[in-house]
């Protein structure tokens, strides 16, 4: 057998590395560089002031935004991907049934989350419209209460929640029906042979069983909820302070009141916290793995 | 077969690179020709002028109305549009390049601090005076779309588009006799156009039947950049109130007064007669309001008043801002060019010759007959040429002689982002017009010390 040739292993990779270099590895170390100066988005000409950015960022007392919209993004996150997780899983386990029909149905179901987040925030925009809006006009004609979704400051989240939960619901069922496909049959037909009930066979098998693929969803989807810029951007606006999510808050300061250093200390902080979740969630599946290995 | 193996992946890599390369020298050609066939004999020569404005139907007009230029000059002129929604992102992070991409800017007027101070702009303190007869420039269009600091004659802008806010209405609701009667029945006085905020108070409750989807007035309310603090700036100086001392920079006592509180109050009461989504809504959206039909009074710029008329004809009417207790103002609008010091002194000379003929009286005449074309020459704007031309120029000429403007110092974005985020807040309730107006001062002092402006 012959012996690989160096120069052909560093031909193949080297167009992923040079990629990967020009446009995640510089652009980041760029940012981090830009949070310690003073950089504005007019000037290029700019002054290193060290942690100024940081500590600016987090004295509560002069900034209360920074804790306003950590808790947005906080609320948001934990809503959207809660409530993605259930309907999707619940959504998956209807879909497991056979019935005519369903390839139409699986597809219909998984159109919202192949869509552009930007122009599905603008269609909702004019869907949500308390003026003329089309559920409104649905719900007033049923009777129902019409609420002002974009304008209610108590709705304004719900409206972002509503329609980013309606994109990415689909997400979660594709993920959870692939975890309940691979479920072998056997373990189904000796649970019926043991009698054990419905409730039995989901909690000790069904559930147990796809937890990881559907931890790996939670964990894709919270770094990506953490992130809420686009529909936040469309529905409300980025400076409003009911719905300013950490990335509005960012695209305020960097491009409205064009504090490009400011805004990159916000961006680093931004990564350091998707870092920290997918930390925490991978080892946390680690864990699950080597339990399940021991077990 | 390892040497044949590494020549093949090189070979094919230096195909896919060949390949990409041919397409994209054929595709710079095919552009090239393409804007070849486009461009005059000027364009051909290489002399052109890139001028950046936003998206709207000025822009056209000053496109049209510049190939009259290049055939003059020979110089072609290209107005590049940039959506309103990130046209002021676009132009300040392309003055953050070495050399800009435009030669002329049409910027906002609060703009002009941080394009003067930070150098963006050139200084025209000089030449403007020798291609217009400054006196013949609108006063207020002159101190706040080309002077910085305002009322210095320093000079970074020439007049371009002026506008400033005013009402359309439902005129054929208006002239109906049975709503004039009903009316007066209600109110014991005339169906009118509102010239009091209290006037217009009681024609907006009039008008707003939720069940015939009839609502009273729509006013500008959006957070997305300045419609807000553009919608609440006539409230907050008829009332008393002012966003602060130009000299000193204090804001307390003055943005959050008594007759500040009032003004706010009684802007956020007018709300009870707006559509659904009354307390946010951008300009465009309080002009579907009104041309969708459902409103009887729409708050916006002149320079939007255009569509309406295509839209309704003359079923609309318009009028100038209501006053409050003799004193009357409205939002000053509209941009002034400048010229970019970030390209070459060719590019400037080039640019200064086309402001030099747009600024010519005859052109400001073809000017004002392009869709939205407000002039700032202030003999073509009292001529009864103009006031009769279009439903909306007499009442637009009447309101520049009481504009105002928003703060225009370099922080002026980070004012405004305050200002709009906690008129927001008034307007939804989360805070009291009193707590709203506070906490704008508050910020803006600790926005004025960090720029240096206040002690």
């Amino acid at each position: 057998m012959k012996k690989e040739s160096p120069l052909l292993k560093v031909g193949f990779v080297a167009p992923t590395l040079l990629f990967l270099i020009t446009f995640n590895l510089y652009p980041l170390l760029y940012n981090i560089v830009l949070s310690f100066t003073n950089k504005q988005l007019s000037q290029d000409e700019y002054e290193f002031i060290g942690g100024h950015n940081y500590q600016a960022i987090f004295d509560a007392a002069s900034n209360p935004k920074f804790g306003q919209a950590l808790r947005t993004t906080a609320e948001f996150v934990l809503f959207a991907v809660s409530l993605e997780l259930v309907l999707g899983f619940c959504l998956a386990l209807c879909m497991q049934a056979k019935f005519r029909g369903k390839p139409l149905v699986l597809t219909l179901l998984l159109m919202p989350m192949m869509l552009s987040p930007a122009v599905m925030g603008l269609f909702w925009n004019l869907i949500l419209s308390a003026h003329n809006g089309i559920l409104n006009q649905v719900l007033g004609g049923a009777g129902l209460p019409t609420p002002h979704w974009l304008t209610e400051p108590s709705l304004k989240l719900c409206a972002v929640l509503l329609v980013d939960v309606w994109m990415w619901t689909p997400y979660m069922m594709l993920i959870a029906l692939a975890g309940l496909n691979a479920i072998p049959g056997y373990i189904y037909e000796a649970a019926e042979i043991d009698r054990a009930s419905r409730f039995t066979v989901f909690r000790r098998i069904t559930l147990p069983m796809c937890a990881p693929l559907l931890l790996l969803a939670v964990l894709f989807r919270a770094t990506d909820a953490l992130k809420q810029f686009d529909l936040v951007m469309a529905l409300t606006g980025p400076n409003d302070t009911s719905t300013q999510t950490l990335s509005a808050l960012l695209y305020q300061l960097t491009f409205a009141n064009q504090k490009v250093g400011l805004g990159s200390a916000y961006a680093c902080i931004v990564l350091v916290l998707v870092i920290a979740l997918a930390t925490v969630f991978t080892r946390y599946l680690d864990w699950l793995a080597t339990k399940r290995q021991g077990a | 077969m390892r040497a044949r193996l590494t020549s093949i992946v090189l070979s094919i890599s230096l195909c896919l690179l060949g390949s990409s390369c041919k397409h994209d020298s054929k595709s710079e050609a095919g552009g090239s020709a393409s804007a070849a066939l486009a461009d005059s004999a000027g364009a051909a020569a290489g002399k052109t002028v890139n001028i950046w404005w936003a998206q709207w139907a000025p822009a056209d007009g000053l496109q049209q109305l510049s190939q009259e230029y290049e055939q003059q000059s020979g110089v072609a002129v290209r107005v590049h549009q940039i959506p309103w929604s990130s046209y002021q992102d676009q132009v300040f992070l392309n003055f953050g390049n070495k050399v800009t991409s435009f030669d002329i800017v049409v910027g906002d007027s609060q703009w002009l601090g941080r394009g003067a101070t930070g150098k963006l702009y050139l200084d025209l303190t000089d030449w403007l005076p020798t291609v217009v007869d400054v006196k013949t420039i609108q006063p207020q269009a002159l101190r706040y779309l080309c002077e910085y600091p305002a009322g210095s004659s320093h000079y970074y802008a020439a007049p371009g588009e002026t506008d400033a806010v005013g009402f359309a209405y439902r005129k054929d609701w208006f002239d109906d006799p049975k709503e004039q009667a009903a009316f007066k029945a209600k109110y014991k006085r005339d169906l009118a156009v509102p010239d009091t905020w209290e006037e217009f108070k009681d024609i907006a409750e009039y008008f707003t039947q939720p069940q015939n989807k009839r609502y009273g007035t729509a006013l500008l309310t959006g957070r997305g950049y300045d419609a807000l603090a553009m919608g609440f700036q006539p409230f907050l100086w008829e009332f008393g109130g002012s966003w602060g001392d130009p000299v000193s920079f204090k804001t307390k006592g003055l943005v959050d007064n008594a007759g500040a509180v009032e003004g706010l109050t009684f802007m956020k009461s007018l709300l009870k007669f707006a559509p659904n989504d009354g307390p946010n809504m951008d300009y465009g959206k309080t002009l579907e309001a009104f041309t969708s039909g459902s409103t009887a009074m729409a708050m916006n710029y002149f320079a939007f008043y255009p569509t309406i008329v295509k839209s309704l004809g003359d079923k609309a009417g318009f009028f100038v801002m209501p006053s409050h207790n003799g004193k009357r103002f409205s939002s000053l609008g509209g941009q002034g060019m400048s010229i970019s010091n970030k390209v070459s002194p060719e590019q400037q000379k080039l640019a200064k010759d086309f402001i030099a003929w747009f600024l010519k009286r005859e052109t400001q005449e073809k000017w004002t007959k392009k869709e939205a074309g407000f002039t700032a020459n202030s003999e073509i704007l009292n001529s009864a040429a103009f006031k009769q031309a279009t439903p909306y120029n007499a009442p637009f000429a009447q309101s520049m002689n009481f504009i105002q403007d928003f703060w225009n110092v370099p922080a002026y974005n980070e004012l405004l982002a305050a200002a709009e985020q906690r008129l927001g807040e008034a307007l939804d309730g989360v805070k009291t017009p009193k707590e709203a107006l506070e906490a704008i001062s508050t910020e803006h002092d600790r926005i004025f010390k960090e720029a240096g402006l206040a002690k």
